[in-house]
């Protein structure tokens, strides 16, 4: 099975260029901070305790986005490949023989990726070392270090997020023929536990953390990303509430169109689901930590600050930059995988007399709606940031910040899901209709 | 009595792969109104594309279509799918319903397309007619094979179409099931006054036909009318020795 996953690999590489992606960009993140706690082995201890910092606390955000990224660019690749999967089957394989195959195949994967971030990582590593020294954190004279701890975090959490996520994915799509029912329960559990967090560490943040200045940055920066996630797995419900709000103005301004892309919507909502969990992490995550930012960066004016600030000020932006690359490539795959297999579905729709503008314009308002259940969970994660955040630092709640950074964050989320769903889509348009059903 | 549907040497090539295949070899073929034929012929005869230039569901390399008297412009997409809504029915091997709507909902959707109010006492009296009024709320998952196949031809006929026309309309339906679709085919064309076009390649479905026009290698071979499934079938294994013998022979 091992031996039909390589030519698999080799057969399409095209199917797991998403994955590979989002494997070889965690890498070599993870690699760039771990190689901070190689080079801290052999600094002083001013010098050390800083490194360590930023590698714990950058490298902690990298953990959960290349899990999530990799499990969700894996999860896909297999779905859209459900048809060689259910041929293999017809021809005898094994349920196990074809989950052996798919970790194999995530295995692979990670091994390629990890190994390819290696020279990336290595240089990015030294450049933020550079960094470092240049604000003074870090002693001039410690020298760059990248050894155990850079190549064992990157290639160790690359392959188990790899594995997990294939495991994972296996167990939804390998089972036996007929439809897996939804445990919606375990997943509202989850969601509600990650909420609970998420309060927690905003009120932490604007009781114990009052007063701390910087630091409570640790607090509420997590809050953030809880409430992001948690929200995000209510995406199915969140999309419904939204989709029955807004139903009537997308019926009015789409016609028939609209229609279907409300009923569209209600019966695929677990599939689009997938695409608003992106769009919440991106929304959440940049829209409360550009604020934060902003916020102690009023704060801090005119103050004297600890030597790190600076750092973490520059990690702040790198980490935003970091997410959207991520969320960028999560969310194209999510929405060009869910669009493509509908190939079959446009041209029943322009077989019953759908025109190639009437099926985008379907597609757009199913866009809409999910971008703006995206948009509003994370909007709402990111105060979990922004208001304890600004209680404990600045005395406000509400902060005294232009609206700009959320609405360029807001137009980015709106842009990046229109033009891989409108891509997508027409190019399954191409071609007259009945040739798409044969 | 005017043609519903008029081919005049109908080409169609394709080259998808560099090398050109000849679907259809310049067909000239007309179907009177009122009128149900069947379409026969091997497999790569051509028959499911004529049918498809035919409904402006594909363009052909050259030649005119004409539907009830009006030529069909193979133009772009979106002004051929709005000349297919007023003039054409389609019915399909598939069904090709939409799963998400109900059964009513599948048949008033090209009207909706349109533009037009959803006409849901003409939809009713169609659905009832078809014996399928009290399945109207359910989704078409729900049906039989044979229930689906009727709710497409109720779909097909809701826009009073010049012509309706069914691609392997039995191809997935079990025997009792595909004789109903039939029999409801021939019903509609002889107490309704459609035109019904059907392409096939089972001879007890042809039979149900008033007439088999046989298609071989994208031309025209014979014709049959008040065809029996004896008669057909023997035609048809006679086209198949006709084309295994060469071009020559047919000359």
């Amino acid at each position: 099975m091992i031996a039909v996953a390589l030519r698999g690999l080799r057969h399409r590489p095209g199917g797991f260029v998403a994955t590979f992606l989002s494997a070889f960009l965690g890498a070599t993140l993870l690699m760039t901070f771990a190689a901070m706690l190689d080079t801290a082995a052999g600094a002083d201890t001013v010098s050390a305790e800083s490194l360590s910092t930023t590698a714990a606390v950058a490298g902690g955000w990298c953990l959960i986005i290349v899990i999530f990224a990799v499990t969700s660019t894996l999860s896909l690749a297999v779905r859209r490949r459900a048809e060689q999967t259910a041929l293999l089957r017809r021809l005898g394989a094994t349920g196990p023989q074809v989950g052996r195959m798919i970790v194999g195949e995530a295995v692979a994967v990670a091994l390629v990726a990890s190994a390819a971030a290696v020279p990336v990582g290595l240089v990015l590593g030294r450049l933020l070392l550079a960094l470092m020294q240049d604000t003074g954190q870090v002693a001039a004279g410690v020298g760059y270090a990248f050894g155990p701890v850079a190549l064992g975090v990157g290639f160790g959490v690359t392959l188990l997020g790899s594995v997990v996520a294939a495991v994972a994915t296996v167990r939804r799509t390998a089972g036996p023929a007929g439809a897996r029912p939804e445990r919606p329960r375990a997943r509202r559990v989850a969601g509600v536990v990650f909420l609970l967090i998420a309060t927690n560490c905003s009120v932490l943040t604007a009781t114990l953390m009052d007063g701390k200045g910087i630091d409570a940055m640790q607090t509420a920066g997590q809050a953030g990303i809880w409430a992001a996630i948690g929200l995000a797995l209510f995406a199915p419900e969140l999309l419904r509430l939204v989709t029955a709000v807004l139903a009537g103005p997308v019926r009015l301004a789409g016609g028939a169109a609209g229609e279907l892309a409300v009923l569209g919507v209600r019966q695929r909502t677990r599939r689009l689901a997938g695409a608003v969990m992106p769009v919440a992490l991106f929304t959440g995550i940049a829209t409360g930590t550009v604020y934060m930012q902003g916020i102690e960066d009023d704060a801090a004016a005119g103050t004297i600050q600890p030597a790190y600030a600076r750092d973490i000020q520059t990690l702040n932006y790198v980490v935003v930059g970091m997410i959207t690359v991520f969320v960028a490539i999560m969310l194209v795959n999510s929405l060009i995988a869910a669009t493509a297999h509908r190939r079959r579905e446009f041209a029943q729709q322009r077989l019953a007399g759908s025109t190639r503008g009437q099926v985008l314009a379907l597609v757009s308002l199913e866009g809409l709606l999910v971008t703006a259940t995206g948009v509003l969970s994370g909007s709402t994660a990111s105060l979990f940031t922004i208001l304890p955040f600004g209680a404990a630092r600045a005395d406000r709640v509400w902060p005294d910040a232009s609206p700009v950074a959320y609405m360029t964050i807001v137009v980015i989320a709106v842009a990046l899901t229109g033009l891989s769903l409108l891509g997508t889509t027409r190019r399954t348009l191409r071609g007259p209709a009945v040739a798409a059903l044969r | 009595m005017t043609d519903a549907v008029r081919l005049e040497t109908l080409y169609k090539t394709y080259d998808d792969t560099g090398t050109a295949v000849t679907a259809l070899d310049g067909v000239t073929a007309s179907f009177g109104a009122g009128t149900f034929t069947a379409v026969m012929g091997p497999s790569g005869s051509g028959k499911s594309t004529l049918l498809q230039c035919a409904a402006g569901l594909d363009r052909p390399t050259a030649g005119r279509v004409f539907l009830a008297g009006t030529e069909l412009h193979a133009g772009k997409d979106t002004a051929m799918t709005k000349f297919r809504r007023t003039r054409v029915g389609f019915v399909f091997q598939d069904y090709n319903l939409l799963p998400a709507l109900t059964v009513e909902q599948n048949v008033l959707l090209p009207s909706r397309l349109a533009g037009r109010r959803a006409d849901h006492a003409r939809a009713r009296a169609v659905l009832d007619r078809l014996g399928l009024l009290d399945r109207r709320d359910d989704l078409p998952e729900r049906l039989s094979g044979g229930q689906r196949q009727r709710v497409a031809i109720a779909r097909a006929l809701i826009g009073d179409p010049a012509v309706v026309f069914a691609d392997e309309p039995t191809g997935a339906l079990d025997l009792r099931s595909a004789r109903e679709v039939l029999s409801l085919l021939r019903t509609v064309v002889h107490e309704h006054g459609r035109t019904v076009v059907m392409v096939t390649h089972d001879p007890v479905a042809a039979a149900y036909a008033d007439s088999v026009l046989f298609l071989a290698d994208g031309r025209l071979a014979g014709a049959l009318s008040a065809p029996t499934a004896e008669a057909v079938a023997e035609r048809l294994a006679h086209l198949g020795d006709l084309v295994g013998a060469g071009a020559e022979a047919v000359a």
